[in-house]
């Protein structure tokens, strides 16, 4: 589904992403970790169009995706959340998810019910959306109001309401006690099973390892190690990267 | 009425119109120091359609915000991908740009031997419609108070649809909404070109109100002002640029006690609202909390959450 074929970014003179290629296959999980400074929300800013790339391509059900804007990617169905929670904090919960429903097919609503408060289909998706989240209590509220778990959730929310077939989850158990990593855990789960592919991109190890199908391991900008969770926890390499050298340590 | 009480509240309403020109363009996050400009461009156009082509005054106003538009769509094009600052700047730029153009701008004609229309820095005279047309002070007044209403109902109806939260998404993060699948270059330009419009509306009813028009009543003060009027009175509604305006034109200018003090306390009160409140007195918090407060004591109101009741039967139980 997302072919990343030779990506590379520079910044200047630093490499932040370097020759990686990178598949995730439909209805996959993939799993991306590494250590701070490896190029991991990198690759999720390039995917999802907020920097240009330096060199590669980004291939996208078959269509080379790498000059389109960002908007024009979402409309094709790529989402993302971020790592330190981005929401429109003046607008409502439910102004949030609204504006967010823009993928080719919503877009093909009735245009004065679409510009003017929403089809009723529209309507019950958001409501559904916030009934999954838990969040339907606060639909009326801003979202800059929110407590922190509730504005991760709205975020997670809001990616989903575009409809996503790709969703790129940036650090999404960042700040979560251990039971919101479980609620977490059980959504992403429920996702997949929605037919939903996912990016995810996170340091809890536990929660990756527990819902990823395959996960690749990058170290300075550069794929050290992908495969199965089991196989990349027993890859010596993976380990050197994470905990340094034996004889460093 | 009193002719000083319909002449202050003419100007309210007149000034209005380019207050919320540049309350609109604030909403999306770009300072404008260049609303003058279509509010200059709106008048002369206007105020030559009437007199020196004898158009109705309903068909100059609309040709005013026409035109005005157009400018402020043929501007935002290159200078909406400036941010902040240079966007400031390249406004200001662009206003000044046409109001030395305005200096040299010069159209008459003679009509009944009389020699009629824009004539450089001296300015347009005689723009005489409201008296050739026997409209009294009151029924223009009545007529401003009826285009801003209609406005109004604009913003009103702007605000509940997609495109007013769209504006205010690109307003707070451009680039998150340009994540959430939205083309900002479009919706810029869009913004720009109804702020145009609605500057152009007031420019022409300026320029019938006064009868005169030079360019020098369109320097960056009116510019600053404008801005200053959404940025006082709040950013949360379209009643904020208005209650700016209230405030300014209708308490500090009019008061005669208070008129020399005006650009003091004016300056001072941007100023202090500025730290203190930096999205006005009516700012989104206070919006919602009334929005909130009238949906709990109003019957008509529609009630929140269409849903609760069966909340686990929708998604089956939560995962």
């Amino acid at each position: 589904m997302l072919d990343l074929q030779a990506v590379s970014k520079h910044f200047g003179g630093v490499r932040a992403v370097d020759g990686v290629d990178l598949t995730v296959a439909r209805g996959q999980i993939l799993g991306l970790i590494g250590p701070n400074g490896s190029g991991k929300s990198t690759i999720v800013n390039l995917i999802c169009g907020l920097f240009p790339l330096t060199s590669g391509r980004i291939v996208y059900n078959g269509a080379d995706i790498a000059d389109l804007p960002p908007h024009a990617r979402v409309t094709m169905g790529i989402a993302r959340t971020f790592q330190n929670i981005r929401l429109f904090g003046q607008l409502t919960v439910w102004q949030n998810l609204w504006v967010a429903q823009n993928s080719s097919e919503q877009r093909k609503q009735n245009f004065l019910k679409r510009w003017l408060g929403g089809s009723r289909s529209a309507r019950e998706e958001i409501d559904r959306t916030l009934e999954f989240f838990d969040l339907a209590h606060k639909r009326d509220e801003l979202a800059g109001n929110l407590a922190f778990g509730e504005q991760r959730r709205l975020e997670f929310a809001r990616a989903l309401s575009a409809k996503p077939a790709l969703l790129l989850l940036d650090e999404p158990a960042a700040g979560m006690n251990a039971e919101e990593i479980d609620q977490l855990d059980g959504r992403i789960r429920r996702m997949r099973q929605d037919g939903i592919t996912v990016l995810l991109i996170e340091h809890h190890v536990e929660l990756v390892m527990s819902v990823a199908d395959r996960i690749a391991v990058l170290n300075f900008g550069q794929k050290i190690a992908e495969g199965t969770p089991a196989a990349v926890q027993a890859n010596p390499v993976v380990r050197e990267a994470y905990l340094g050298t034996a004889a460093a340590a | 009425m009193d002719d000083y009480l319909i002449g202050v509240l003419s100007n309210i309403g007149v000034i209005s119109f380019i207050a919320l020109s540049a309350y609109l363009l604030l909403l999306t996050g770009e300072i404008s120091f260049g609303q003058q400009a279509f509010f200059a461009i709106g008048a002369y156009a206007a105020g030559i359609a009437t007199a020196l082509w004898g158009w109705p005054l309903a068909l100059a106003l609309v040709w005013g915000a026409a035109i005005g538009g157009a400018a402020a769509v043929l501007v935002g094009i290159p200078t909406l991908r400036l941010h902040g600052l240079y966007f400031a700047i390249a406004t200001l730029a662009f206003a000044e740009m046409v109001r030395i153009l305005f200096e040299l701008f010069r159209y008459q004609i003679t009509i009944d031997g009389e020699l009629v229309g824009p004539d450089g820095a001296d300015g347009f005279r005689n723009i005489r419609y409201i008296f050739d047309n026997n409209i009294d002070a009151f029924q223009f007044l009545l007529l401003i108070y009826a285009l801003l209403a209609v406005v109004l109902l604009g913003f009103v109806l702007l605000e509940r649809s997609r495109l007013g939260v769209i504006f205010r998404m690109i307003g707070e993060d451009e680039t998150l909404a340009g994540l959430q699948g939205v083309s900002i270059a479009h919706h810029k330009v869009l913004a720009a070109g109804i702020s145009g419009a609605l500057a152009g509306i007031g420019g022409g009813l300026y320029a019938h109100l006064t009868t005169y028009v030079e360019p020098r009543i369109f320097d960056v003060m009116l510019g600053v002002h404008s801005l200053a009027y959404g940025l006082i009175g709040g950013l949360g509604t379209a009643l904020g640029p208005l209650l700016g305006v209230l405030i300014d034109i209708g308490v500090l200018e009019s008061i005669r006690a208070l008129s020399g003090y005006r650009m003091i306390i004016f300056g001072g009160l941007v100023a202090l609202l500025l730290i203190v409140r930096p999205r006005g007195l009516l700012d989104e918090n206070v919006v919602h909390k009334i929005g909130r407060f009238w949906r709990r004591i109003s019957p008509w109101a529609r009630r929140p959450g269409l849903n609760t009741g069966n909340r686990n039967n929708l998604t089956g139980g939560r995962p």
